[in-house]
């Protein structure tokens, strides 16, 4: 642990520490060089990427990238924490390290909307090609029902307005400026309760 | 193979059905999808198109050259372990490419953890994998533990090495079975079934439930072993060879599953740990990696058992690999039962769980790999963020580099020997 | 017109006509048999709801295909989507024309019963082939020309592991072979290459475990039969199980002496009695063969196609090839 303060002077910071895990931060500019010297030197050996996983601290503050390292010559297990920032959500690609990282990065772009800077292969993994939010964001709205929030509309059965065939005719409950927005989402909450809401 | 055109789109089906809806929304005298609703400001804030531009991959999987076929494996097709599509592009009947499409289960497994207490957590994470709800849950609950700090007594982590071996073994038994089934043998997997269901039956007398066991909690477990669980539970220990022996006497020899499994799909050993794969299907391409050994946690210090490797990587590999498992397993159920301690098998801990802020990460080794939990706290009675990662989701990375140029035939062969569980996938 | 004709003709109609009645019972008894054995080697019990034992269980499966919606896909070559299971249907029930059930009990006794036979079992590749092609789905397409594929390299094994048999007894009718067989002992005795040859080739031939690629349904659904549903599919499925049926037939009046008995045919026993106490034995033989290849489906994995391929020019070829040769110098040296 004292080995990566010595090593990494500039790099690495907010080292702290618990029963089995070593977690330091690293800005996003250094991760890749880092990532590679932490694997290539005989000295660290971390030969293994556990985990890549996105955090979002909320609409105000930053995402986060966190690695989870493995290696046989440490018995903790090393976690790297990248913070990103959340107006510019771009951070370098590990793909080039461990091509295992593909699927972790697709995720995370999926699900956070973190762009992987030389991914060769970024698209979405989960969600359909042509949805069009990110749906593990804090400020994703998560209602009870799915025509009220931004997925409405990947699949006609869950858009409302298919669900009674008989109101193709009427005027579709539009108008919503921004899902996330607190009044717009009451107003139309209350017009698709009135209108579409299968009964 | 034909030129690539940067230019020229191809169109997918999503495009084809886009172009349905909007015929059926004119029909209906709606506007065009999309129109006046307000759009969720994501894409704009990264600065990115209404759809991403085709990545490189893409554009080389969807231009079909001469004399190749597109063809969709899934989601419904007989074999492709729950709803997974395979995209496959075929010369005749040889894969040429190969892409993995995900998200026919996904149920946001993580976003509804982030609103659901600690407790519940743990009945979430149980039809992950639905093969071993018991390990879905070992791992959160000791990341959980962690973070709450809480100490498990010795009895709960016994018993829950012993549930946890136990379902790794009709695991493993009916992996062999998918795997034979697979290839058209139709009946190893009913005798991979008779063991799982009487190691089930065995674990619903404790827990209660069959499929999701729902048995663990946050400090230890719910029930305590009875008496009659042990006596049941050495009936089985004296079946269990039986029905694994019959498998084995079904496959392991048989001429036709060795020389279709043979050679076939071989991961070397750099690949594999490049590629994140981890588990059976990496200790089988020769990696002595198993976290029980390289990252001791419960109680597996205390216990003897070996890391089997094998040094072929192929599809007999893997097959052999799991045998080996299924029986260092049922040793390991000999040592817990022989030594299991007196005591209580829950810690005290509230109705709601309010930890300290903090992080915790635990990792344990589930039937197909590395299962992790990474777990943030705010102090809250939810979990902040909860990411789960799923062995068999990463190992799924693997299908494009091994299949191109197997027979469709093998496509089948091969990722019934890599046994990923969709329900883990699709989180 | 002469009464001779009348007869024939006569004859002739009701022969076809019971065939293809027996067509339905031979294959209800082997899908019952099939779900029952399997079901008992897999240690489980099987049908046991409709009738004693579940005996009724097949009966119920060809209800019930009946009964389902008779679907043509949008794009289907219909008249070709529609003849195909008919055609696979028909080679199978009209090759039946030749079996010697009995003494006495054949539809049509002709002399050139054998070239007839494997003409007519070969005409089932072509409706499995247009069967996938007018599907107009890649699976149905895939599993179209891999039965196309195996057929066309297993009839030469086939064939060739036949001609054994036919240069031994120099004759080309199923009765006649028979009654050498009566004479001499059963073929199998000379016919120790021909025999498996001839097992391994007609169950790929009839698209049986462990060589059913054709229908493979962990790799390409249902083969040529995805698209096809209600009787139509119901048609190919009494054709697969009818084509064991037959196939098992042919290989005991080949092999096994048809109808006779492991000991000397008792003279007495001649008119009805013989019949009935040869179709008893032909019976029997053919459901054991029948039964082994039920067992093979219980036990055995799927081949490759590849591999399927290999092991019919490979191996079987050859075998047939040397069988061929070595029975022929035989005849010739010992004049038998």
């Amino acid at each position: 642990m004292r080995l990566l303060l010595d090593r990494f002077p500039g790099a690495v910071s907010q080292l702290w520490t618990d029963a089995d895990t070593v977690e330091v931060q690293v800005p996003r500019d250094q991760i890749v060089e880092t990532l590679r010297r932490l694997r290539d030197d005989d000295e660290f050996g971390f030969f293994f990427l556990a985990d890549a996983a996105a955090v979002d601290y909320g609409p105000e503050n930053w995402f986060e990238v966190v690695y989870h390292l493995y290696s046989e010559r440490h018995p903790a297990w090393l976690r790297i924490r990248v913070p990103v920032d959340r107006k510019d959500p771009r951070t370098p690609s590990v793909t080039g390290l461990w091509e295992g990282a593909m699927f972790h990065e697709r995720e995370m772009y999926d699900m956070m909307g973190i762009v992987f800077e030389g991914n060769a292969d970024l698209r979405r993994i989960f969600m359909s090609p042509d949805y069009r939010s990110f749906p593990q964001r804090r400020d994703f709205l998560l209602p009870d029902d799915a025509a009220d929030s931004s997925a409405a509309g990947v699949n006609p059965l869950e858009r409302p307005e298919t669900w009674d065939l008989t109101r193709f005719s009427e005027a579709l409950p539009v108008g919503r400026s921004h899902p996330g927005s607190e009044e717009t989402a009451v107003e139309a909450d209350k017009t698709l309760a009135d209108k579409s809401r299968p009964r | 193979m034909t030129a690539i055109d940067p230019d020229v789109r191809i169109p997918d089906p999503i495009d084809l059905d886009r172009q349905e809806e909007e015929r059926l929304r004119a029909a209906a005298g709606l506007g065009s999808r999309g129109e006046g609703r307000g759009e969720y400001a994501g894409f704009e804030q990264v600065g990115l198109p209404d759809r991403p531009p085709q990545t490189e991959r893409e554009r080389r999987l969807f231009s079909v050259g001469e004399g190749e076929m597109l063809l969709n494996m899934g989601p419904q097709h007989p074999s492709t372990h729950g709803v997974m599509r395979l995209l496959v592009k075929v010369r005749g009947e040889v894969v040429t490419d190969l892409d993995p499409v995900l998200g026919y289960l996904h149920r946001g497994i993580e976003k509804l953890c982030e609103n659901a207490t600690y407790t519940t957590v743990l009945t979430y994470v149980d039809p992950m994998d639905y093969m071993s709800a018991m390990h879905n849950e070992h791992a959160p609950a000791i990341a959980f533990e962690k973070l709450y700090d809480v100490e498990v007594p010795k009895r709960a982590e016994y018993i829950r090495a012993l549930v946890v071996e136990l379902n790794r073994v009709f695991s493993h038994a009916l992996m062999m079975g998918f795997l034979a089934l697979d290839m058209g043998g139709i009946t190893p997997i009913l005798y991979g079934f008779i063991n799982r269901d009487e190691t089930v039956e065995l674990l619903s007398s404790i827990s209660g439930q069959r499929m999701l066991f729902n048995f663990f909690r946050v400090g230890g477990v719910n029930w305590d072993i009875s008496d009659e669980f042990i006596s049941r539970l050495s009936t089985w220990r004296s079946n269990v060879a039986k029905t694994i022996g019959d498998n084995e006497l079904l496959l392991t020899q048989n001429e036709i599953f060795t020389a279709r499994t043979k050679g076939l799909g071989i991961l070397t050993a750099k690949d594999a740990v490049n590629l994140g794969v981890t588990g059976p299907n990496l200790r089988a391409s020769g990696v002595p990696f198993d976290v029980r050994k390289a990252h001791p946690y419960s109680i597996y210090n205390e216990l003897e058992f070996d890391v089997v490797t094998q040094q072929a990587g192929d599809t007999y590999a893997r097959y052999l690999q799991r045998v080996a498992e299924i029986k260092q397993s049922i040793h390991l159920i000999d040592q817990i039962v022989e030594r299991m301690p007196h005591g209580p098998v829950q810690a005290q801990v509230p109705g709601i769980i309010r930890p300290k802020p903090g992080r915790a990460y635990a990792a344990i080794e589930s039937p197909r790999g590395l299962y992790s939990v990474y777990a943030i706290s705010d102090g809250g009675p939810n979990p902040y963020r909860f990411r789960m990662r799923d062995p068999s989701y990463i190992t799924l990375q693997v299908m494009p580099k091994l299949m191109p140029g197997h027979l469709l035939a093998d496509t089948m062969a091969i990722m019934a020997s890599l046994d990923p569980i969709m329900g883990g996938v699709d989180k | 017109m002469e009464p001779d004709l009348l007869l024939g003709v006569g004859r002739f109609v009701l022969a076809t006509t019971l065939l293809l009645l027996l067509t339905v019972p031979t294959a209800f008894i082997i899908i019952y048999l099939e779900l029952k054995v399997i079901a008992l080697m897999q240690l489980r019990i099987g049908p046991n709801r409709v009738g004693p034992a579940g005996v009724f269980q097949s009966a119920i499966h060809g209800f019930k295909v009946l009964a389902k919606e008779d679907f043509t896909p949008d794009q289907a070559d219909r008249p070709i989507f529609t003849m195909a299971p008919w055609m696979v249907f028909m080679a199978a029930a009209m090759s039946m024309l030749v079996i010697p059930f009995a003494p006495g009990l054949v539809a049509l006794d002709s002399e050139i019963s054998v070239i007839y036979f494997f003409a007519i079992i070969g005409l089932s590749v072509v409706g499995l082939l247009v069967a996938g092609w007018a599907s107009y789905n890649k699976y149905s397409l895939l599993g179209g020309l891999r039965s196309a594929a195996q057929m066309v390299s297993y009839e030469i094994p086939l064939t060739l592991s036949i001609v054994g048999v036919v240069i031994l007894t120099s004759t080309l009718s199923f009765t006649n072979i028979i009654d050498w067989q009566h004479h001499h002992g059963w073929a199998i005795l000379w016919q120790w290459i021909g025999l498996p040859v001839f097992f391994i080739a007609s169950t790929a031939e009839i698209n049986r475990t462990p060589f059913d690629m054709v229908e493979a349904d962990s790799e390409i659904v249902a083969g040529f039969a995805t698209e096809y549903s209600g009787m139509r599919f119901g048609f190919f499925f009494f054709a697969e199980y009818v084509s064991l049926f037959i196939m098992s037939a042919i290989l005991v009046t080949l092999f096994f002496g048809g109808w006779l008995a492991p000991w000397p045919f008792p003279a007495q026993l001649g008119g009805f009695g013989g019949t009935i106490y040869g179709l008893f034995w032909f019976l029997l033989k053919t459901y054991f063969f029948v039964f082994v290849s039920i067992w093979a489906r219980a036990t055995l994995p799927r081949v490759r196609v590849d591999q399927l391929m290999g092991m019919a020019w490979k191996v079987l070829l050859p075998l047939a090839l040397v069988n061929l040769f070595v029975t022929a110098i035989v005849v010739v040296v010992f004049k038998l």
